[in-house]
Order: structure tokens, then sequence, then C-alpha cells
């Protein structure tokens, strides 16, 4: 090091509080956690039962985050899968269709992983775009869900399972808390330690030179996208465990709750920003709200007037947003300058 | 001769993307008329527009944020129910008049809100939309208290559906009349222009001096009063009116638009595409009805042709690269 002093960069930028500044501007959650501090602030002198309570909101921020976390995979690459409810309700009722509860996980989730391989195929391979790709899924599996049901819900044929399945655990975390807890860390660790995940960011990023770089861009779509399908399956398949039937209508309002978790958690549509760990931020945030107006005696109807408002604040305080507004009014008062003279 | 059969398999590619769907709602139509029990009958007939007429209203006005290149307006759930709901409860406490202003009014401020954040904040229209949504619909479901709403079974809404022009219920003629309307207003109106050449080219429609942001907040302002005339309908033709009688109507348009041939990364397609892609759905489904086919069945064929509409668009447009 002493011997070759001319090849360091200078103080002042490898200097190492200006490294962490920059690490820190860099983060996408600062507004998802500014959101989460004063929803906790406010639930913490208004509705203090909302955390005394834990396992309750715990199980909620569970129900709400699941699919959120793997649809994040998605978003990250900037794509996105509008299939995943119709995913949650097909692997539910495949699930408890089949008599055998352990032979059924195993089917519903691979019925998962091959849903996200269809999406993935016909996104690299035929080059749609996935919002209609995956869109035109939702519609076929919503159907396929029907059809394999019967048009009604299914019965689990062991119920003891599933009853012994909404046990708490450890203390009183349960089986979808852990579930929860282990699919955020497996995907944490997944998109910041393991390469491919965090070639993801790569691919979301600039495509182009992502595939200039060497990168593998369809396969990382294909695993995005099978994550996506892997996870929404799980979730189907904990939906059903719970309440020890499937119904082919469940998870409708799942896919608009789990794009709004990772929107507030600072994940950008357009791909290459945002993290995990944002997306649980998210979901903590509705997770508390919800709880917390329910708690408050607070309709569901208006606590989602609530949840459209900071999901609207949050896509409006955006800083792109911001700079449109400075623009448009840049150039609004300079024409106006520009007429006064005339 | 391998290399001499390439082209024309392009051609046929293009000529099915570009004037597939003309066809093939002609032969399904045809196909219905020809094979299906029961379809040429006027109370089927009336049916399938009764049907059809609503979403089909809101699709052909939805067209214009999508030609813009916005994805699409989720809103439009919260939209219509909003409509049926503040006519019939609003004309039933203080008259007609008021309560098509009030629709109005909503209509206009949904327009306003999703286009400004939209066209002026530059924000996602799915994101935009779905907050509007979130929101839209907890208050109307809060204010309604997600009760059904009757009109007065002597009263003017319930004329006005009842009215027949030429055997055809008036929602097949206000649905044909606002596909004329809005076809005009897209394909020979500079506003129209604006919105394709936007499209298809943002930054070279901004740098050509055009206020772009005001051409979106007039493509969403276009969506609303779209779903409003469509809650009118909606309410006109059943005398009643409740919060969730919108459900799926922001996919099912969506997905008449891809269906007739409008691409959703903007700038191409046309509002008669939209009609002929609601025709079709609603054909589709109605001769699987009268034939017995399940509900399920219904939206599997839905998606599939989605996927296929788009697959046929984007593998010609690769050919025609070729």
């Amino acid at each position: 090091m002493n011997s070759t002093p001319t090849l360091s960069l200078g103080p002042a930028t490898t200097d190492r509080s200006a490294r962490l500044r920059a690490a820190l501007a860099r983060r996408t959650e600062w507004r998802g956690l500014a959101l989460l501090a004063v929803v906790v602030v406010a639930t913490l002198s208004f509705e203090p039962l909302v955390f005394t309570a834990y396992p309750v909101t715990l199980g909620r921020v569970a129900l709400i985050g699941l699919v959120a976390l793997g649809l994040t995979a998605v978003i990250l690459m900037g794509e996105l899968d509008l299939s995943v409810a119709s995913t949650l309700a097909v692997a539910g009722v495949v699930m408890a269709s089949i008599p055998n509860v352990a032979l059924g996980i195993v089917v519903a989730l691979c019925a998962g992983l091959l849903i996200g391989l269809v999406n993935a195929f016909f996104v690299v391979k035929v080059g749609i775009n996935s919002f209609i790709a995956t869109l035109g899924m939702l519609f076929v599996l919503r159907g396929l869900a029907f059809v394999l049901s019967g048009e009604k819900p299914v019965r689990m044929a062991d119920i003891e399972a599933g009853i012994a399945f909404g046990a708490p655990i450890i203390g009183p975390i349960t089986p979808r808390v852990l579930i929860f807890v282990l699919v955020f860390i497996g995907l944490q660790i997944f998109v910041t330690k393991v390469r491919a995940g965090r070639e993801f960011y790569a691919v979301g990023g600039n495509r182009q030179a992502a595939r200039d770089a060497g990168i593998p861009v369809s396969r990382r779509l294909v695993t995005g996208f099978m994550l996506s399908g892997f996870v929404a399956a799980l979730a189907g398949v904990i939906n059903t465990m719970e309440r020890t039937a499937a119904d082919p209508t469940a998870g409708s309002t799942v896919l608009l709750a789990s794009i709004a978790a990772a929107i507030i958690g600072g994940v950008a549509l357009t791909g290459g920003r945002g993290s995990i760990v944002g997306t649980l931020v998210g979901a903590l945030s509705l997770g508390i709200i919800e709880v917390g107006l329910t708690l408050s005696g607070v309709q569901v109807d208006v606590q989602q007037i609530f949840i459209g408002g900071v999901l609207l604040l949050a896509v409006i305080t955006d800083p792109a947003s911001f700079r449109a507004v400075v623009g448009n009014a840049r150039s609004f008062l300079s024409g106006r300058r520009g007429e006064t003279p005339a | 001769m391998k290399r001499g059969t390439r082209p024309s398999g392009a051609q046929t590619l293009q000529w099915v993307s570009e004037r597939g769907i003309f066809f093939f709602t002609a032969a399904l139509v045809a196909f219905a008329a020809l094979f299906i029990d029961n379809f040429v009958s006027i109370v089927n007939i009336t049916d399938v527009f009764h049907r059809a007429a609503p979403i089909g209203i809101v699709a052909v006005g939805m067209t214009f944020v999508v030609i813009s290149g916005n994805y699409l307006d989720l809103s439009v759930v919260a939209q219509v129910a909003t409509a049926a709901v503040v006519l019939i409860a609003v004309s039933n406490s203080a008259g007609l008049g008021l309560a098509v202003l009030a629709a109005l009014a909503i209509a206009l401020l949904y327009g306003v809100v999703n286009g400004v954040a939209v066209g002026y904040l530059r924000a996602n229209a799915v994101i935009v939309t779905l907050s509007t949504t979130f929101v839209g619909l907890g208050i109307l479901r809060w204010l309604s208290g997600g009760s059904i709403f009757f009109g007065p079974p002597d009263g003017p809404i319930r004329a006005l559906g009842q009215v027949k022009v030429v055997g055809l219920p008036l929602s097949a003629l206000v649905l044909v009349v606002m596909t004329a309307a809005l076809a005009f207003l897209l394909g020979r109106t500079n506003f129209g222009f604006l919105i394709r050449s936007f499209g298809s080219n943002r930054t070279a429609t901004r740098l050509a001096g055009v206020d772009t942001s005001r051409v979106v907040v007039g493509a969403f302002l276009i969506t609303s009063l779209s779903a409003m005339v469509a809650g009118f309908v909606l309410a006109a033709f059943s005398n009643t009116a409740v919060s969730t009688m919108a459900q799926g109507f922001d996919f099912g348009a969506l997905a008449a638009i891809i269906i007739g041939g409008t691409s959703v990364f903007g700038g191409k397609g046309s509002v008669l595409r939209t009609l002929l892609g609601v025709i079709f759905v609603s054909v589709l489904t109605n001769i699987l009805v009268l034939s017995k086919i399940g509900f399920g069945w219904q939206q599997m064929a839905i998606g599939a042709l989605i996927v296929l509409a788009v697959s046929v668009d984007t593998l010609a447009r690769k050919a025609a690269r070729r």
C-alpha cells in the first residue's frame, strides 16, 4: 500500500463517512421508513393494543406481505406479475383436492413453479410485455381454479392437519408468520449476497447493459417469475391450511395489496431500484394501519380510504415526481415571462 | 423452398395482427348464427347487448388512456359504481337533474386527479389509479353502507332503461354513439392526433412543443366521462345500484381493448378495434353460456385470447423486422 501512493484516489472520496453517506443516499426505503415511523408513533399514542396484541398484527403483516415479497423479485427486474392472486387460488384448490396433505403441498408448490415458468416463457421466448402476459394468465388461472374446484370451495380431506397448522408453534408465533420470516430472510440473502440475485438489479436497471456485461438476462427472468409463482403458491397453501378449505375466489384483494406494499416500500416499477427490506417496511406499515384502524373500530371501507391515500402519497412524493413538478413549474413560468412583453 | 415461404408466413402474421379482429369477429358471429341454437333471437341479442354495453362504453373510453401509453385506468371500477349509485340515490332524494350534475362533478374530479398525477407528476398510471380505486371505493362503500339502492318503479331512470330503439335496448345505441363520437375524436381531431403521437413517442411529442401533461389529463377525463355514462347505463338497466356492481370492469375492459388489437405500449390502435374486441368477447361468452360451458372455462378462454392476440402481434413485428 505504502509503496504505491500514486494509485490512491484521494482521501475525500474514500473517506469512510462520505462512503457511508453515499450508501445511505442510495437506499430506497427512506419514505417507507418515514411512513412506518409515523404509523408506529400514531398507533402507540392512539391504539397501543396493536403492539401488545402483536401476534394478530404479525399475522396480518404476513398475510399482506408474503405474496409481495415474491412479487418484489419480479418488479426489481422491471417486470410485473399480475397472475399472483390467481396462482394463489389455483395452488389452494390443487392442494385441497389431493387427499394426502404432504403430497398436496408438494404438488401445489410445483404448480406455482410451473406457472412462473409459463409466465417466463411468454415474456422471454415469445417476447410479450409481462404486464399483458400475466394479465392473460390472471384470467386463465382464475378460470382454472373455478374449473378444478367445480365453482365451489373445496374442503381439505385432512382437516386435523389444518387445525394443527393454525396453532402457534414458537411462543405466539404461528407457522404463517414463521414462513413469512423465512421467505423474507431467504429472499433478502438472495438479492443482496447471491450473485444471481444481485444481477436482478442489473437486469432491471439497464437490460442492454446487463446483456452486454454477460449476465444471462433470460435465465434471471425465468428465476424471477418462478420465485414469484412459488411464493404465491406458498401463500395459497398457507391460506388453505388455515381455513381447512380452498376457495376458487381466494386472494382477489391480494394482487393490489401486494403491489401497494412494494410501492410504499420504495420499490420502483421501472425496475432496478428497491429492496426486499423495503417491501417488508411497506407490508409492516399497511398491516399496522389496518390492525390499528380495526381495533379503533374504524370500518373496513374507511381503512381502504387510508391505504389508498397513503399509496397516492407514496407515488407522488417519488423524487422523479418532484423533478417533474419543478420542470413543469419552470417551463410554465418561463412561458409566462416570454408572453408578457408581447 | 423454405426460404420462399418465410416472407409469406410473416405476411400472414402481419395480416392477422392488423386485420384479424375484423375477420375473426365476423366469423365468430357467423358461426354463432349458423350453429348455436337460440343465438339469433330478440331475447338473446338483447341480452348480449345488455351485458356488452356498460363494459364496452368503459372500454372505448379507456382506449384513450391505453393509446396514450399509460397502460390502463384501474379506477373505472370505482367510477362506474359511484356514477350508478349517485344517479339512483341522489335522484331519489333530490331529483334526476341534480343527480346527473353530481355524477358529472365526480367524474371530472376522478379524471383530473388521475390525469394530474400521471400527466404533471409523471407518476405510474397503474399505481395512481390503484390508489384512487382504494380511496374511491372506500368512500362509496362508507357513505352507501354497502346497501343496494332502488329507483322508483315508475321513475324516469326505469323508463329510460326500458326504451327500445329498432328492437334493441337504448344501451346498445349509447354504445354505438359513444364509439362513433370517440372514434371521431381520436382519429380526426388534433387532440386525438396528440394522444396517438404521445403514445408512440413521448419525447418527440414533448420536444415538438406540445403540452403533453394536458394531453394525458384529457385522456383520463375521457375515460372518466365514459365510465360515468357506463354507470348510468348499468343503473338504468336494472333500476338498482350497489357499490360492487362494476367488479372486474378494470381488467375486463383492458382485455377487450387488447383483443381488439390496440397496443399497450401506446400509439397503435383505434376505438373501432375496441368495439370489435368488446363484441368478440361478448359473443364468445354468449356462445359458451348458451352451450352451458361454465364460468371457469369462459375466463380461461378470455385469458388465452389475450395471450394469443398479443403473441401474434409480437411475432408479426419480429418477423417484419427480419
